[in-house]
């Protein structure tokens, strides 16, 4: 072949990967064509693509070609295998010794299937290993500038479309999962209203009748003290009725000039109590400097109390919560920090907790922090949760800086 | 306190009995009825000086009926039932002129303090 038609033909093989890149939405048929082409030009006997899970940090077969089905089902692999030296990560990688070379895994199969030489070819975004193509050559053999430029560019190439098919897919992903979410609260808002009428039917009854017996039964008789009971659990049905509509009705805030500070004072006021009756520790960290924000009060009083009775809850006697403000200049936002030593949230929980009906206590309605999510969510805030198991758990909300004449100080200044 | 007529209009009797109940052993002389269209009618030939009303009956819009009450004139007075617990509920049925709002459920005393309240004016012995 002479020098201009192998040049013809390694840019015909380029344009052939560059149009399945553009044409095809799905990675498995780039990465085929990619695995095949390479194997074609560089007259190969295969080739193997393995692409890294970023779940499991593994690198995982998804494509081969001119090797059989065995290949496909090839185990994953871990980075330090593939490439323990990242100074590496944008060259070919000979390997003409299967025999003793680390990276072969099975050097018997290979050798018995007429395999004499491998090339890897890292697939790198920047310092990032993201994949890796292995070519099987059966005769060993120099390659030449030009055929490692070729290759390197494919694999440039290849690392690109990987990333940005990988992120399509995970924008995907987490929109699916977004308009699941959609769905289930619009159903459950219409839901709702309906079990609290269909419910709150029967307990008028309950009510009614065992209030009014109450009054009839002689004092001290066992009586009176199960009708109190029913009473008072009649009633905590009807508070979490309550606590359900007020979570599916979608309420827009009602938002004025606030200082967060005095709205988590006067929701310590509030909870205080309960403090003081567990003997749990409360520090108080507020900014001096904190400024005005367009805030609901109402609304950010609410979950401020939600998020401090779960912090009190989950602390034993004698534990401590701190509560904790900042103004983040810089990002143009205020943070509030509350702050545990209690029994803290399993991982498995955490993705949970903000979800309806999911509660870890024994007597929670699951709604405090999906309504405390909802909440803040309609101040464009965000509410973010970390926790180690039986150590602490912190909950911190950001909420924008909406200054709108209600700033006491520059917020336009600079940093 | 006088007592009064009293009219309960909700399609759920065990509601409509324990109102009986409590209203009747308070001296009050208490009819109910368990649809729209059969309130309507007890209102039309009856004389009663309070209506309660559940607002979600099978047959006629219980705001309807409370809309029906206030246009002909200032008695009855109505006390709006509902299961519905919420502000606006609330405050749609006040508009539309219900003297007072019983989110269910309710205790005996609730039930009987909203009844009181009514009166309360009328029993005051400045006013005879």
């Amino acid at each position: 072949m002479t020098s201009s038609t192998k040049f013809e033909n390694y840019f015909h093989v380029f344009r052939d990967i560059i149009r399945a890149m553009h044409s095809s939405t799905s990675v498995k048929e780039v990465l085929e064509e990619v695995v095949a082409k390479s194997t074609e030009v560089l007259s190969a006997k295969g080739a193997l693509l393995r692409i890294l899970n970023k779940e499991t940090n593994r690198f995982e077969v998804r494509a081969v070609y001119g090797m059989g089905e065995r290949y496909l089902h090839k185990g994953p692999v871990t980075t330090e295998k593939l490439l323990p030296d990242p100074r590496k990560l944008h060259k070919v990688i000979f390997i003409t010794d299967v025999w003793n070379a680390r990276r072969v895994e099975y050097p018997q199969q290979a050798w018995d299937e007429g395999i004499r030489m491998m090339l890897d070819v890292p697939l790198a975004i920047e310092d990032k290993l993201i994949g890796l193509i292995r070519i099987y050559l059966e005769k060993p053999r120099k390659f030449t500038d030009d055929e490692l430029d070729f290759i390197l560019t494919v694999a440039e190439q290849c690392a690109c479309i990987i990333e940005r098919v990988q992120l399509i897919e995970s924008q995907q992903t987490q929109f699916d999962h977004l308009a699941t979410q959609m769905e289930k609260m619009s159903s459950l808002g219409r839901m709702a209203a309906g079990i609290a009428h269909e419910i709150n039917n029967p307990l008028a009854g309950i009510l009614l009748y065992s209030s009014n017996m109450s009054k009839k039964v002689t004092q001290g008789s066992p009586l009176e003290e199960g009708l109190r009971i029913i009473i008072k659990e009649t009633q905590r049905c009807k508070t979490i009725i309550q606590g359900l509509l007020e979570f599916a009705r979608d309420r827009k805030p009602q938002k004025v000039p606030a200082d967060i500070n005095a709205i988590m004072e006067s929701a310590l006021g509030i909870v205080e109590n309960e403090f003081r009756l567990r003997h749990v520790g409360l520090e108080r960290e507020l900014a001096e400097d904190m400024v005005k924000t367009l805030l609901d009060e109402n609304q950010i009083e609410q979950v401020f109390i939600n998020l401090l009775l779960n912090a009190v809850h989950a602390v034993e006697e004698n534990g401590n919560v701190t509560v904790q403000s900042s103004v983040e200049s810089l990002h143009n936002k205020i943070q509030v920090e509350i702050t545990d030593n209690g029994c803290g949230i399993a991982a498995d929980d955490i993705k949970k907790i903000f979800e309806p009906f999911y509660s870890t206590k024994a007597k929670g309605t699951g709604l405090g922090l999906a309504v405390s999510y909802g909440i803040v969510k309609n101040h464009q805030g965000d509410i973010r949760v970390y926790s180690v198991l039986g150590e602490i758990t912190r909950f911190t909300i950001g909420l924008p800086i909406r200054a709108e004449n209600c700033s006491e100080r520059g917020l336009h200044e600079t940093a | 306190m006088k007592p009064r007529r009293i009219l309960v209009i909700d399609d759920e009797s065990v509601i409509c009995d324990a109102c009986c109940l409590v209203l009747s052993e308070k001296g009050h002389s208490v009819d109910h009825c368990l649809t729209g269209n059969a309130g309507l009618l007890a209102i039309e030939g009856g004389t009663y000086n309070l209506i309660l009303l559940d607002v979600k009956l099978p047959d006629v819009d219980g705001m309807e009926i409370l809309k029906s009450v206030r246009e002909k004139g200032p008695v009855p007075v109505v006390i709006v039932m509902t299961g519905y617990s919420t502000m606006s509920n609330a405050l749609q049925a006040m508009k539309l002129g219900a003297a007072d709002y019983l989110a269910k459920p309710f205790t005996d005393d609730e039930l009987v303090e909203a009844v009181e309240k009514l009166f309360a004016y009328d029993d005051d012995s400045r006013y005879g």
